[in-house]
Formats: structure tokens, sequence, C-alpha cells
């Protein structure tokens, strides 16, 4: 029995009146990586950030390590242990790259690991050694998104959440991206993957979870979750029974 | 002794503005005109009011209208703790006896000051920190005419509407000014560069993705906020020590107006913009100053002239460049090496070299 790093269950969460999620159990393993999948308004990234502690959930619980954190406050969820690298390659523009990155690890670790940290994150992102006194905003797309991501991975996580990591990314970086996340899921990291590229998810993911407007729809194995299932959702033809 | 060198080359920022803002002083001490003396030690003054605002607005990207009432509250604060009793009594009849008791050294008068400030700050801020823009800038505006009511009509402490007159001898001398200036810009510096900075400026780039990486959005800006009103208050008890006169007015929107307007125009994101948008502002100041003078003793009546081209200049920046003068950027040996650098390429990319036939 593998040991179990986040346990969701029975999750609400309504933005005013709007229900944007209803009742959703999802568990993730360690080192597992877990897809959620499902068209815009689905309520993936909903669900990220009610994990992350920045949302709060109107019902229902959230386990981290066999302790709840439902109602904790982000920086708290952090330091716990959860790292979001959140939807957009929301890096700090005006800030250098290596701040971004330093900002990255103050959260769990004293600054004394970060060197170590840093190299590794150089032979990943080549890229960032180059930029390394740059300001983040003036990298490219895909360069961000991995500034984002190195700066999630230098805190450590016990579980990584990625929000729609190939949005608005060339079809080659996009290859880049899933290359990066099916390494990182060879170093054992646990990470819970936002994705609307389904199909490409999937390929990488051990557990997978449609949600369909703020529900969920299927959850298990990839390979069981039917074409027929995930092109009615996509689709959306919904009449054909 | 690599690793010393090393960290010179790195805060190298710092070191420059050090650098040419003593050797400046050193040159008008040398100088010795008293009016330029006189010009340059509120200079200084103000240069510390201006690091102080820098360290909050500029870090956190929250315009602070309440700052220049915590510069008020220090120049308060440290004249009746610096003055004689007798004098006290003199001055302003109606004062409280328990504060015309009161008498310490000034250094010791201009720290009580700042600890006044800094404690008003802290109770009172931690509610206005979780306000980002327009929000929290007229929450700001709002605390600030409270304060102004405070220090203009708390007669039995500040002698109320009429002016305070500290008497004596000046206590703020010169190098007394140019020394806290030369603090208050190390202090701005090494907090934009601390940890504490960096997860400020952080939440000024985006606050959702400083919170997702474990940024306490409003512990970070509640120190901020509170450090910046005490290194206001020091400049404020600078301020009266030197003038010697105050009012509740010194403290308000045309003081305000002047720290911002040297901050916006120099750039506020970074220590090197604040500094020389305060040397500019001062230097255009002073200019139209004997410009207006000139041109009210030729018979026109040019009364204003300063303000209007100032707030112009201020409008212009905002429009061409936002980023002020430095757009973020501190000056540094690197920055400077490598502007060197580009320039040399650049000529020999336009005339190409002649072929060395030297060896």
């Amino acid at each position: 029995m593998p040991e179990t790093i986040l346990e969701v269950k029975n999750l609400s969460v309504s933005y005013g009146a709007v229900r944007a999620l209803q009742n959703l159990t999802l568990q993730v393993n360690k080192g597992e990586l877990v897809s959620l999948c499902g068209v815009n308004g689905a309520g993936k990234s909903t669900t990220l950030k009610a994990i992350a502690g920045v949302l709060k959930p109107t019902a229902g619980e959230i386990i981290l390590h066999g302790k709840p954190i439902a109602g904790r406050t982000p920086e708290q969820v952090h330091k716990q242990g959860v790292a979001l690298v959140p939807e957009g390659r929301e890096i700090f523009p005006t800030l250098t790259v290596a701040e971004n990155l330093r900002l990255g690890a103050f959260g769990r670790y004293d600054a004394k690991r970060f060197a170590a940290d840093l190299e590794d994150m150089f032979t990943l992102f080549p890229i960032l050694r180059e930029r390394y006194h740059q300001a983040g905003g003036l990298l490219s797309g895909g360069e961000q998104q991995m500034l984002a991501i190195a700066r999630g991975l230098v805190s450590h996580p016990d579980l990584l959440m990625l929000d729609e990591p190939s949005l608005g990314l060339s079809p080659n970086m996009v290859d880049q991206i899933f290359q990066l996340i099916a390494g990182l899921k060879e170093r054992g990291i646990t990470i819970l993957l936002v994705e609307q590229n389904a199909e490409r998810a999937l390929q990488l993911a051990d557990h997978a979870y449609l949600l369909s407007t703020g529900s969920c729809v299927f959850a298990g194995k990839p390979a069981d979750m039917a074409r027929e299932d995930v092109a009615r959702i996509y689709l959306g033809g919904g009449e054909r029974a | 002794m690599k690793r010393f060198t090393d960290w010179l080359l790195r805060r190298s920022t710092v070191w420059l503005l050090l650098a040419i803002f003593l050797i400046g002083s050193f040159v008008i001490w040398w100088l010795n005109i008293p009016l330029i003396e006189d010009m340059f030690t509120v200079g200084a003054i103000t240069l510390i009011m201006v690091m102080g605002f820098q360290m909050f607005m500029g870090n956190s990207g929250i315009l602070s209208w309440s700052f220049v009432g915590y510069v008020g509250i220090g120049a308060f604060v440290s004249a009746i703790c610096s003055m004689q009793p007798q004098l006290k009594s003199m001055q302003i009849p109606v004062m409280y006896d328990v504060l015309v008791k009161i008498h310490m050294p000034f250094p010791v008068a201009l720290v009580v000051g700042a600890v006044v400030a800094a404690l008003i700050a802290a109770v009172i801020a931690w509610p206005l920190m979780r306000l980002s823009d327009a929000v929290g800038a007229i929450t700001q505006f709002a605390l600030l005419i409270v304060i102004n009511v405070l220090l203009a009509q708390w007669q039995e402490v500040t002698n109320g509407p009429r002016t305070f007159t500290l008497g004596g001898t000046r206590l703020t001398t010169f190098w007394v000014a140019v020394l806290v200036a030369a603090a208050s810009i190390v202090v701005a510096y090494f907090f934009k560069e601390s940890s504490w900075g960096l997860r400020l400026r952080a939440s000024r780039d985006d606050r959702y993705a400083a919170t997702a990486t474990g940024v306490n959005v409003i512990a970070m800006r509640y120190v901020a906020y509170v450090i910046s009103a005490a290194i206001g208050a020091i400049a404020g008890g600078l301020y009266s020590h030197y003038i010697l006169s105050i009012t509740a007015a010194s403290f308000y929107m045309s003081q305000l107006f002047q720290i911002m307007s040297m901050v916006v125009i120099g750039g506020s994101m970074s220590v090197s913009g604040a500094f020389f948008g305060t040397v500019l502002v001062t230097l255009a100041d002073q200019g139209l100053r004997q410009f207006e003078f000139f041109l009210t003793q030729q018979g026109a009546n040019a009364y204003g002239i300063t303000e209007i081209v100032l707030a112009i200049l201020m409008i212009l920046f905002l429009i061409l460049r936002p980023g002020g003068i430095a757009g973020g950027r501190e000056l540094s040996l690197a920055g400077l090496a490598g502007r060197g650098r580009k320039r040399k390429q650049k000529r020999e990319q336009e005339e190409p070299l002649e072929p060395d036939t030297t060896d």
C-alpha cells in the first residue's frame, strides 16, 4: 500500500452563488502523477486553488499527510509541502530569475541548501543559467513556464501541483514541457497535473479524474477511461446515449 | 579575501551611491557657502524621507499617503523631548505638565520620536495592509487627514494651529544630516535586497503568485510600513531641529507631493532611482525658485511657477516613463561596465577595426 500524500473528500467550492465544484473526492499517493482533466469551467483550477489555500472550500475535507489543511492560509499550506505552479506562468516579472528562484526556496528551507538546488535546476533547465540575472518578464513564454516550475521545485514539495503548464506555448515547447514532467515523475516527485491537453496528460498519468461542470464523472486508471467518454465531455455530444 | 571583493562587487550599488553622496557633501562643505550648505542640509533631510518612502512604496507598490504624517509625529515628539522645560512652558503655556517635564539629549529624542511613530504605525497598520490599489490609497489618505487634524488641533501637545517654536540652537548640523542620510541609503538598499524586501517585491509583482509561493503578503507589508514610518519620523526630528519652528501644515500635502515627485521622477522601484530623483528634483526646485524670484523682481507675478513646472514634469514622467529615470534598475559597477562594453561593440560594428599587423 503506497503512502497517501493528499486526500480530498467531498470537496465543494463556490464563487458567491455559483457552485464551481461539488463533492469532489480524490487521492494522490506518493510518487504518483495524478491528472485532472476537463474542459474550461469544469473546476480543475478551482480544485488546485482550494488545495493550495487560495480559495476557502464551502464543504469537504482536504487532508495532507493525514492532517486536515482545509481553511489554512496559502503560506501555511506551502510550509506543509504543497507547491502550486499557477496557471498563466505567474512569475514575478520585475524580479530577476535569481530572485524568483530564491523566493521559491524561502518557504521551507534556509538558504544553505539553495546552492545545491540551484545546480540541480540548472541541469534541468539550462536556459535559467544563461538568464540568471535577467528580469523574469524578459523571458519567453516557455522559459517563464520553466522558471515557474523550477520555483515550485526548489521548495522540495511533497506535492507539486501544475496548473495548465502547456497553456499558450508553441507545439515544440509543449513537447519539452511534457518531457520535463515525465522526467520529474521519474525522479519520484508526486504531481497533481491539470491539463487541457488531456491526451498528453493521460499518457503520463497513473490515475485520472475527469471533471465536468464541477462534478467528477470518471475516476480511475487512464486506460479505463473510454475514448467516447472523453470525446463526449470535450466535444459536448451529451445527447448521444 | 576573494569572497570579500565579490561581496563588494555584488553590493556596488550602495557603495557607488554613498560615494556620490559623500563626495558631494564634502565638496559643499569645502566650498563653505552658507546658502548652499543650507539647501544641501534640507536636501539631505528630504533624502531620508525619500528613502523611507521608497522602502514601503517602492517595494510594495502601494502609495503610502500617510507617510508624511509619521514625519510630522517624529518632528513634534522629538522636539517635545529635547526642549528645555522652562523654554517649553514659556513657548507653549497650555502644554500638559507631564510633557513639559520631559527633557533628554537630542539623539535620544530622535530615537524616541521614531519609536513613537513606529508604535502608532504598528497599532494602526495591520488592517490597512490588507488593502491594495485605490481602496488602499484612499484609506491611507484618510489616515493622513486624521494625523494632520490631531497635529493641528491638539494644542496641549503641538501648540495647535500656532507655530511650535523650538528655540535654542540648531541641533541638526550639516554633518548630522549627511550621516543620517547616508545611513538611510544603506538601510533602504539592504532592506530591498533582504529576504523580506524580496518577498514584498514579489507581492508587488503578483499578489496571488506570491501567496502561492508561501509569502505572507500582509505581514511583509506591515513590517515595511512600520520601518518606513520610523525612518520618516527620524527625518522629521532632524527637520524640526533644523528649521526650529514647525506647524502641522509643514507635514501635509505639499511636503508629500515633493517626496512623491522625487520618487516618481527618479523611479520608485529602485533605491538608485529614488536617490537620483531627489538630486534632480532638488536641483530643479532650487533653480526654478531662483527663476521665480527673478521674474517677480522684474515685476511679473510668477508666484507658484515652481510647483506648476514640477507637477507638469511629474505628469509627463507618469505618461512617458512610468518607471521613472531608473525604471527599476540600480546603479552598479556591473551595469556600468556592461554599458561601456555595449558602446564599444557598437563603435566596432560601425567602423571595422584595422587589421592587426603587430604580430
